[in-house]
């Protein structure tokens, strides 16, 4: 419907193009373009150039409306239907105020005829900008001030206006009862733009974090309304912050319903490997280290503790299979959740990866492995052979941060892991810190990260004529995003830390650092380079562990470890 | 390409006989008797004109279909040239397909980004972790197809894994 709505939009703009003659208006305007033609003749006096600001306010209309139903219209009274534009200006008034419990009309507000209207919006936007305090000191005073979506700023100098203040500013000229006063448009006497896309996604950014403070500060009513209003925002905005906003706004909304998300089921996880260069970046990075540890060996044995698709394994197994020398018995222990639907997911996978390593001439013998979490598992049931006949490596790719949600877990995990005698172990994890104790600083961490990560993702779909891998993989992301913001207790598990904390971590644990060396680092910018949105993707050398950024933003970070302190050598 | 002499004279490589007239075809030399020059010929083309050689006619596409030909063009300017790798790329789908799912686009993306320019792809000695990187993203392609499908894709499409590899880069 809406996509509708803007076809109409466009059609109306592009046939209303050449100036209409200047109509001889009782407001006398300076930069008034010609009325649409097509309206004119149904009675409506428009403003071409106010086509695209009356479409949005129509939108914003349906949205409103959508949520508080129409009954709230009844008692509004409507001016001068040919002025469309205030028309809709004095609904979506009535709306807001009736919306507040009529709140508003107790609250103090400038008056601002339009001639100031540029100047205060100025003024307040540069006060915005530079303190980024003023938000949450504006709310204070009124719980239903809107103030706090920080309207001016962003509205900035174009005068779409939807800042409570002229809103109020109408309502009150109404109440004056002086006709000629509401003729005069609320735009000012410039030239009507579409709001700028980029002061509106810095609007959306303000209104989430926004309301993320109010969810912080426990003020559930504000971030209510705040939430709403985000999602008119997004409504009208298109591309990766868009979608970063809606995943989080919604995520806002089930934590302020107290709507808990359950453990979605349907595995996403080979689309994300498809679109996006991040998984294979961490199964190349990891396989290069496992390769190098393997060097040598006769037999060797891989335990991953989340097989998923096996993607990681063909080309390790490749690789082995063209070693010099040829290639080591390979033996592969896979651990993974139950199943809803009770498959044995892990051995078809198993079984599949027996066919090609039959085919490539690899000896290969597979062990699966159904754990709810990875502390249920200790070595002794993987059936760990002596080191001097088999080489052990342990590999986890976005697994072990979920073991943070329980006491404990992490460090029994840990444990298990020097008793299964590895000679190395490969760590991949999503470089952010989403595990803070407080709520409004993981929020913010994570608004960034996967704004970054959906930045990304957009450009690879420039390239890429099947989008379904591209839309799944941002369902995938907000599904992480739900998780870190929603959840709490033993239920989020998206519990990212950075390396920085991983690395304290291990090396408390009792483990060293492997370096990854060179080999790893130009497979990884050759991978890269070979993406073709890859120019913004970049690979980071940092003290031996690599990362995958997008532009200055690392996002992933692999890291290699062996058993024993670094003190001892 | 190959040029047919159709004025009489003999075509004399080195360190061969000439070889008779053959029949029905009045003077003139055809290369269709002589299998192993085209071969030696072929060999020596790079792949997109292979690839033409293999619509001239029923007989040249049997003989561009040959394996060791693209084996050829995949390796030939490899230093040091791999071992080992034959029966593994064999068992994956052949080198003809390596070439066309991998090996061409990588080289071909690589190279842009390099120098940003059109020159010659395959005139180039490329190294040792660019077969690597075209060997792993060819098993990969392979478990891919066995994870989807249970039998091979027909023709030449590679799966869903190296499709970025064929997007065009600002054709």
């Amino acid at each position: 419907m809406k996509r509708g709505r803007e076809r109409k939009k466009e059609t109306q703009t592009t046939s209303s193009s050449p100036p209409a003659k200047p109509k001889d208006l009782t407001q006398t305007l300076p930069d008034s373009g010609g009325m649409d033609e097509l309206l004119e003749v149904l009675g409506y006096k428009v403003k071409s150039t106010d086509m695209a600001d009356v479409a949005q306010k129509l939108e914003q209309l349906e949205m409103v409306m959508g949520e508080d139903g129409v009954s709230q219209l009844a008692d509004t009274v409507h001016y001068n239907p040919s002025d469309l534009s205030g028309w809709y200006q004095s609904m979506l008034s009535e709306i807001n105020n009736t919306g507040s419990d009529g709140v508003s009309s107790s609250v103090d507000f400038d008056i601002t005829l339009p001639g100031d209207a540029s100047t205060t919006m100025i003024d307040f936007s540069n006060n915005n900008v530079t303190n980024g305090q003023q938000t949450s000191n504006m709310y204070d005073d009124d719980p239903y001030d809107l103030r706090a979506i920080a309207g001016g700023a962003i509205y900035g100098i174009s005068s779409t206006d939807e800042s409570l203040e002229d809103r109020n500013g109408i309502k009150r000229m109404k109440s004056a009862g002086s006709d000629e006063i509401i003729d005069v448009p609320p735009e000012s006497p410039r030239p009507v733009v579409l709001v700028d896309s980029q002061e509106a996604g810095i609007r959306l950014v303000h209104t989430l974090m926004a309301c993320a403070e109010a969810v912080q500060q426990n003020n559930m009513k504000l971030a209510d309304a705040l939430v709403k209003h985000v999602g008119i925002l997004v409504a009208s905005q298109a591309g990766a912050m868009a979608k970063v906003a809606r995943y989080f706004a919604s995520a806002l909304a089930q934590r302020i319903y107290k709507i808990y998300p359950r453990e979605s089921l349907e595995d996403l996880h080979m689309h994300f490997y498809e679109s996006c260069p991040y998984l294979k970046f961490a199964h190349f990075t990891a396989n290069q280290a496992i390769l190098e540890a393997f060097a040598g060996a006769t037999r060797v044995h891989v335990i991953d503790f989340s097989l998923n698709q096996g993607m990681q394994w063909p080309a390790l197994m490749q690789a082995l299979a063209l070693r010099n020398g040829g290639p080591p018995a390979f033996r592969l222990t896979g651990i993974g959740p139950p199943q809803p639907d009770n498959t044995d997911a892990l051995q078809q996978v198993g079984w599949k990866l027996a066919q090609l390593a039959d085919t490539i001439g690899v000896e290969f013998e597979f062990r699966g492995f159904v754990a709810n979490s990875l502390a249920d598992i200790d070595a002794g049931m993987l059936d760990i052979r002596p080191t001097d006949e088999e080489v052990v490596a342990v590999n986890s790719v976005f697994e072990l941060h979920r073991l943070l949600s329980r006491p404990g877990a992490v460090d029994k995990v840990l444990n298990s892991m020097k008793d299964m005698k590895p000679k190395i172990v490969t760590i991949v994890e999503q470089e952010s810190s989403h595990n803070d104790t407080v709520f409004l600083n993981r929020f913010n961490e994570a608004l960034h990260y996967y704004s970054t990560m959906f930045d990304s993702l957009e450009s690879s779909a420039l390239t890429q004529s099947n989008t379904l891998d591209l839309e799944m993989s941002e369902v995938y992301l907000g599904r992480q995003i739900c998780n870190v913001v929603a959840c709490e207790g033993t239920d989020r598990v998206e519990r990212h830390e950075t390396l920085t904390q991983w690395r304290t971590r291990m090396n408390s644990a009792g483990f060293s650092p492997v370096h990854l060396g060179s080999n790893a680092f130009k497979q990884a910018s050759m991978l890269l380079a070979l993406f073709a949105g890859g120019d913004g993707y970049r690979v980071e050398e940092n003290d031996g562990c690599l990362m995958l950024g997008w532009h200055t933003r690392p996002l992933i970070a692999t890291s290699a470890w062996q058993p024993g302190s670094v003190v001892e050598t | 390409m190959v040029h047919i002499l159709e004025n009489g004279e003999h075509f004399r490589a080195d360190n061969r006989e000439p070889e008779p007239e053959p029949e029905g075809f009045g003077s003139g030399f055809s290369i269709n008797d002589h299998l192993d020059l085209l071969i030696e010929v072929l060999k020596r083309l790079d792949g997109r004109s292979l690839g033409a050689a293999a619509c001239v006619c029923r007989q040249w596409c049997a003989i561009a279909r040959n394996d060791s030909l693209w084996e050829h063009l995949c390796f030939r300017h490899v230093s040091p040239p791999p071992v080992g790798v034959r029966p593994v790329v064999s068992a994956l789908g052949g080198y003809r397909r390596l070439y066309m799912v991998c090996v061409r686009p990588v080289l071909s993306r690589l190279k842009r980004r390099r120098l940003g320019g059109e020159s010659e792809v395959v005139r180039r000695v490329w190294n040792q972790h660019e077969v690597e990187l075209s060997l792993s993203l060819f098993c990969v392609e392979y478990y891919e197809r066995l994870l989807v499908g249970g039998g091979r894709v027909a023709g030449d499409s590679p799966s869903s894994s190296l499709k970025f590899l064929c997007m065009p880069v600002n054709v």
